[in-house]
């Protein structure tokens, strides 16, 4: 306690003006500025296999199934900040069994449910379902009992149930986008509708929240094609690339345009708050903002994108190029979180002084908890690609109804 | 006889109209019917056996909880716990500008002395770098809360040299505004007003030096006011800025539009 209260003392020092005494430690930390991330990463990924799904693009088959499992690997572990921060996570799942339906944040649950059980395990299910009877029936040993429950009983191979199986998973993708769209949008609204708190009240908000999700999927899906191909030893599919990296552009356009908006219509309201804003931007949040977030994070690796298109290169430099601006775009959108998250309580509510966050290294707020949360997806991404491969070359072909029927 | 063979051909006919139609259902639709039933019929399960016992008592929380908060350990002891041995303090400090800050926001949590008063006795802290945590002089502050300056302000005696903590009214009465409203009386100081005295527009009376809220200080009430020095007809030195009273902002009091204390600003 007293150790706390040392703490706080030298905090008290580097304020900035005047704030209330509550208002010198924040409430909400580092594992909050992962939730929102982790949840966009899901988001993102999700939509662009929809995209794939629905409009058929064929350049970007090899990342259709990868992106499925990516988004559900993040999503298992997308709630896991949240329950960690209530500090007691060995009760969390107690806000499981008693839903609340008039709580904004307790609309995590529902959302979260609807997303996991109906949208992404169903699709997953229907898109393997034909893999997983086949493996049932290849394998031997644990595996095929593994992969026998996998497929719930349902065995049938027909044309007809095969083709019901791409029906049914083209619905659900179909849904499956304004469900992706609500759970980030709804990330963006439970910070946008915080009405005393003008850094994050804006109706922007869900609708820029998003945007950057989107962004940072496809960066993601980038960054995880690029290293499994090559841990795979496998050839670059250069097509796929290039159009990851266009829509990556077009994404950055995109968010980059709507923060822009929001800036300026903050600046052009010039409400009573914009002089600490003002002030925030350009002392505490100068080096997350406008140096990683906007330069280093949207600018960098816009320039990077249209070079690509605006000139030929050679494949490796693309790809240089291409991993280069998913890499920043990472930095850049995890920099946004901290910068929405963590700017929102820097400044008093006051509006006459700014205090000032410290990143803790231990405790189950610190940063080796906020590590382990965001390496946690890609062991389990690990774990799930080992049971459901998700290469194309690992997609197995059914005999037609007819040659089983001779057998 | 007759009619009870059409019957039971009719209800075979309906069964089997239905396995037909069940049967159409394509097989995955059946698997993941049952396996939503299971899910759905576990959530209730596990709601009915791991709800905990107390939850729903008060609200939609687990009552529990609230004992569970309660038997955590207790640090302050409260200003109540502090009156009833240290009443005489109590007294001076219920009638000084001190009256709400906390006996245990300088002491610090205190329930141990409640406890074993020889055993831990709270900290005083008696060290001039303590009190300038609220009274040194910041702009951001309110006007007329007290700040000082802390390089000018008697160093390197400490406060409680001069101030009692529990009633720390000065020494002595302040003689200027600045003493109290010092952002106004900075602000003024770098404007066209500074020469002005701050009575030249306030009447305050003396008793505001000791009770500022009990006797405000008058400020002007009409345009006529700032006037006497800018009207065209005023009796004032020339450089001084002129305006037609009858023509220049007709409806409006002057401070509407110029701040006083830095009049050059709109």
């Amino acid at each position: 306690m007293e150790d706390h209260f040392e703490e706080l003392l030298l905090n008290l020092k580097q304020v900035v003006g005047f704030i209330f005494p509550n208002e010198i430690e924040l409430h909400w930390g580092l594992l909050i500025v992962v939730y929102p991330y982790v949840t966009g990463l899901v988001a993102g990924a999700f939509i662009l296999a929809s995209l794939e799904r629905i409009f058929n693009i064929e350049e970007l088959k090899p990342t259709y199934r990868l992106s499925l499992i990516t988004a559900l690997a993040f999503l298992f572990v997308a709630p896991l900040p949240l329950l960690s921060h209530l500090g007691h996570p060995e009760l969390s799942f107690e806000i499981f069994l008693t839903p609340h339906l008039q709580s904004a944040m307790a609309m995590f649950g529902f959302v979260y449910i609807w997303y996991l059980m109906v949208v992404l395990l169903l699709e997953i299910w229907f898109d393997y379902r034909k893999d997983l009877v086949v493996w049932s029936r290849n394998e031997t040993g644990l595996k095929k009992y593994m992969y026998k429950i996998l497929t719930l009983g349902a065995t049938d191979l027909s044309d007809r149930a095969l083709r019901f199986d791409k029906k049914a998973g083209k619905f659900i993708t179909i849904i499956g986008i304004p469900s992706a769209f609500i759970l980030h949008g709804y990330v963006g609204f439970i910070f946008g509708s915080v009405k005393a708190n003008p850094w994050w009240s804006s109706v922007l908000m869900p609708i820029v929240f998003l945007f950057s999700a989107i962004v940072s999927g496809i960066a993601i899906m980038i960054l995880i094609y690029g290293f499994t191909t090559l841990i795979r030893w496998k050839k670059f599919q250069m097509g796929c690339l290039d159009k990851l990296g266009s829509y990556l552009m077009y994404a950055i356009i995109l968010d980059l345009s709507l923060e822009l908006l929001d800036f300026i219509h903050r600046l052009y309201e010039s409400e009573e708050s914009i002089k600490i804003i003002s002030q925030m931007v350009s002392s505490r949040l100068f080096l997350s903002l406008v140096i990683i977030q906007l330069i280093l994070g949207s600018i960098l690796p816009l320039v990077g994108l249209v070079l690509v298109r605006v000139r030929p290169l050679p494949d490796e430099l693309r790809r240089l190029i291409y991993f280069g601006s998913a890499i920043l775009v990472q930095v850049g959108i995890f920099s946004t979180r901290w910068n929405v998250v963590v700017g929102g309580q820097l400044f008093s509510k006051s509006f006459r002084g700014l205090t000032i966050y410290k990143v803790q290294v231990l405790g189950i707020e610190g940063l080796l908890m906020s590590i382990g949360l965001l390496l946690l997806p890609f062991v389990i991404l690990w774990a799930l690609i080992k049971i459901i491969p998700p290469w194309p070359e690992a997609e197995t072909v059914v005999p037609s109804a007819a040659a089983e029927r001779k057998e | 006889m007759k009619y009870k063979g059409k019957l039971f051909r009719a209800s075979k006919e309906a069964t089997g109209d239905l396995n037909a139609k069940v049967g159409k259902i394509p097989q995955q639709l059946k698997s993941l019917f049952v396996l939503f039933l299971v899910l759905i019929s576990l959530f209730f399960l596990l709601r009915h056996f791991f709800t905990p016992d107390t939850f729903g008592k008060y609200g939609h929380y687990r009552a529990a909880a609230i004992d569970s908060i309660m038997s955590q350990p207790l640090r302050y002891a409260g200003a109540q716990l502090c009156m009833e041995c240290h009443d005489d303090i109590y007294a001076l400090k219920i009638e000084s500008y001190h009256r709400d800050v906390s006996c245990e926001g300088c002491h610090g949590p205190a329930i141990a002395h409640t406890e074993d008063p020889s055993e831990f006795v709270p900290p005083a802290p008696r060290e001039r770098g303590y009190c300038p945590l609220c009274h040194e002089y910041n702009p951001s502050r309110p006007t007329g809360f007290p700040q000082i300056d802390l390089t000018s302000h008697n160093p390197p005696k400490p406060c409680i040299d001069c101030h009692d903590p529990h009633d720390p009214k000065p020494p002595h009465t302040p003689e200027q505004c600045s003493a109290c409203h010092a952002e106004i009386y900075r602000t003024k100081a770098v404007s066209h007003h500074a020469p002005l005295l701050c009575t030249r527009c306030h009447e305050a009376p003396e008793a505001h030096k000791d009770q500022p809220r009990m006797h405000l200080p008058s400020k002007p009430t009409s345009r006529t006011f700032c006037g006497e020095c800018h009207a065209m007809e005023a009796d004032s030195p020339k450089d001084i800025p002129r305006i037609m009273m009858s023509d220049h902002g007709i409806g409006y009091v002057c401070w509407q539009c110029h701040y006083p204390h830095y009049p050059e600003v709109r």
